[in-house]
């Protein structure tokens, strides 16, 4: 009775804040007060994915969520990313029948880090992917290591869990288990030798904390590691980016699989190997995958096209907090030959809770914006004394770069007839304050 | 002059490394020469060549780690503590001095035992705040944010008074150890970036007091501090 009041609720809640325009948590959250275990007691399908991680949930899970509803599938997924428990509450009510059986082949849920355990306690994951674990809201979260082990807590001896290799800390959830699959890349042709970043959390063993070396880096602690002391290493892979030319937007997966990128980064080809190790899984053809993922432009405004006045160019969001993001943004801006201009905005640090903190942008890799493709680089938002300073600390000439403290400030000063492409990094927190000007 | 930042590889989760990169550029900007030393297990550093040391925070794992290792300069780190040389601990690694840090499962690790304070941790609930400090030596306040999972009893002399944000116990009003020019604070990250104030009273003790230090070369900074001291207090009513 308890359960069918609670599904009731939230569906009719659901339509109600569709209208009014609120966030899809809410339901989910009456829905949990009514009935608290309502999760354990609905009929599941059966495959349940979830993915979870620092970085590229989202976008993974809405390439999974492509992959499977191209192949005929019927897959209810958490599409506005309220990813604790409220949110999939709602998520799997919502697409419940009265009686309480979930209408779809297969329930697809991105997590939040900390929270899976919450979650799972209710709906155990048959496939559990987890893509990597970065410093992340760190000013939330406390550090990688702590989500590491608030994530343990979610994890079970039943799941099938697919873990990023090439990362040395959510590789290790692996260690000591049987049923894992790994994905990763093999060493590609924009490897590096050594870690460029300001700081590496591939230093040392997760295992017996003594130095980890590396035979081959992607990216920050990124690649092929191994501990000589205990001998943790990097897993062989189910699943392997065998090749990639970014230049001319493509990757090989598994040596024969070839896709078509429309956005050429390095975490682009995480997120697309992943969801094609989840889509394998479930039994569907590479060759399909590869055709679905190929040119598939997410459709979750994370890279949005934009002119200042007649200057074309390209907002990239990167997460505030997030250093891997930004270096990965900005990697895309550094390598554009045709040369561009760079904005960065730090305005709020987050849109769901306040915080002053901004260490993190001394863990971003803001050197490489000294590279020749970048011409100018502007620095906006209220944070803007922050990142001039921290912008002082890099080898770039200080006449590359203009500090302005208001937003449209910098957007007049872009608007001008240079030549130059744009890419604008910042956050979604600070983004609209950026495309309303455009 | 000489920089020694300590377990630099390890110790340094919330862009701590920063911290020592202002005091080398404090002193070049003032036409003092200065030299900085990374150090880490390896390394065996004689920590009486030294005229500022540093050590930052890290992952409770990773300061346990590091906690085991400094044992071997456990004696030549209380002479230099009692001969007055100036040291700046920030994050969890000021933990280290004290008696006795009790895991979140309940395994106690021995400090160094320079300190009799203890310090326990939790791992259900990461506290972190924003905070607003005052120090006594100080005619501003300072900014910066807590990030830990522990709480600390039985300091006798705080670095700071809590405005806003976390002591060393979690409600308390004091946060911090101060002993001579041992600095010793949970504030986390680019502390003497995010207080300029702060860096010119260390730099000061670094270079010998009497010398007047410029500041020219902080404008950002002190813009910077000048935003997040506003923000902080309108939140803080």
């Amino acid at each position: 009775m308890k359960r069918l009041l609670a599904i009731v609720v939230c569906k009719i809640l659901r339509v109600v804040g569709k209208i009014v325009g609120k966030g899809s948590s809410l339901p989910g959250k009456f829905a949990l007060k009514i009935c608290p275990d309502v999760l354990s007691r609905v009929k599941l399908p059966e495959y349940i994915i979830a993915v979870t991680g620092s970085n590229g949930k989202t976008s993974t899970v809405e390439m999974i969520a492509h992959v499977l509803t191209q192949n005929g599938k019927r897959v209810a997924w958490n599409k506005e990313g309220s990813n604790q428990i409220e949110g999939v509450t709602t998520m799997v009510l919502c697409n419940a029948t009265l009686s309480g059986r979930v209408k779809s082949d297969i329930l697809l849920i991105e997590s939040d880090e900390r929270f899976a355990k919450y979650t799972f306690k209710y709906i155990s994951p048959t496939h559990y992917v987890m893509t990597n674990l970065y410093r992340d809201q760190l000013t939330r979260n406390g550090h990688p290591e702590w989500v590491y082990d608030a994530l343990s807590e979610s994890i079970n001896d039943n799941m099938q869990l697919i873990l990023n290799a090439d990362d040395p800390l959510i590789s290790h959830f692996g260690y000591g288990r049987n049923n894992v699959v790994y994905f990763g890349a093999d060493k590609l042709s924009t490897d590096i030798k050594e870690n460029k970043s300001v700081y590496n959390d591939g230093a040392y063993c997760p295992h017996c904390k003594k130095p980890l070396v590396y035979s081959t880096r992607h990216y920050n602690h990124i690649g092929h590691y191994e501990c000589k002391s205990c001998g943790y290493k990097r897993q062989d892979t189910a699943h392997a980016v065998t090749d990639v030319d970014l230049e001319n937007g493509r990757m090989t997966i598994d040596g024969k699989y070839n896709i078509t990128l429309a956005l050429r980064s390095l975490y682009n080809i995480y997120n697309l190997l992943a969801a094609f190790t989840v889509g394998s899984a479930v039994g569907i053809d590479g060759e399909k995958i590869a055709s679905d993922l190929s040119d598939y432009v997410m459709k979750n405004g994370r890279v949005v096209n934009f002119n200042v006045g007649k200057r074309p160019g390209t907002l990239l969001v990167a997460k505030h907090e997030n250093s891997i993001s930004y270096d990965l943004s900005m990697s895309v801006a550094c390598a554009d030959k045709r040369g561009c201009d760079v904005l960065i905005i730090v305005d709020a640090v987050s849109r769901k809770y306040f915080t002053s903190d901004v260490s993190w942008l001394w863990d971003i890799d803001f050197e490489m914006l000294g590279c020749e493709n970048v011409h100018e680089i502007v620095l906006a938002g209220t944070y803007c004394n922050d990142l001039a300073v921290r912008f002082s600390y890099t080898d770039i000439p200080q006449e590359k770069i203009r500090v302005f403290s208001g937003i449209e400030d910098a957007y007049n000063y872009l608007n001008s007839d240079r030549d130059e492409y744009i890419y604008t990094v910042t956050c979604f927190s600070d983004k609209g304050k950026f495309l309303s000007l455009v | 002059m000489k920089i020694l930042h300590l377990y630099y590889d390890i110790m340094n989760l919330y862009g701590d490394y920063a911290n020592v990169r202002a005091m080398e550029r404090m002193m070049l900007k003032n036409g003092i020469e200065c030299s900085v030393d990374r150090l880490s297990f390896n390394d065996k550093a004689v920590l009486s060549d030294y005229d500022f040391i540093y050590i930052g925070s890290g992952t409770e794992r990773n300061r346990n780690v590091v906690c085991e290792d400094m044992k071997k300069y456990r004696d030549e780190l209380k002479d230099c503590i009692d001969s007055g040389k100036v040291i700046l601990m920030t994050g969890n690694s000021f933990e280290m001095l004290g008696k006795s840090i009790t895991g979140a499962g309940g395994d106690a690790a021995e400090g160094l035992g320079i300190f009799e304070f203890t310090v326990s941790e939790q791992k259900k609930t990461r506290n972190t705040a924003d905070a607003v400090f005052t120090a006594d030596f100080l005619d501003r306040e300072l900014v910066g944010f807590i990030n830990k999972c522990s709480e600390i009893e039985g300091i006798d002399k705080p670095l700071f008074g809590v405005k806003m944000g976390l002591g060393n116990k979690n409600d308390g009003r004091e946060e911090g150890l101060r002993s001579g020019n041992l600095f010793g604070t949970h504030l986390t990250g680019p502390v003497l970036i995010k207080n300029p104030h702060f860096l010119t009273y260390m730099a000061k003790l670094v270079s010998g007091a009497d010398t007047e230090l410029s500041e020219e070369h902080l404008k950002y900074e002190k813009a910077g501090y000048e935003i997040t001291l506003k923000e902080l207090s309108a939140l803080n009513g």
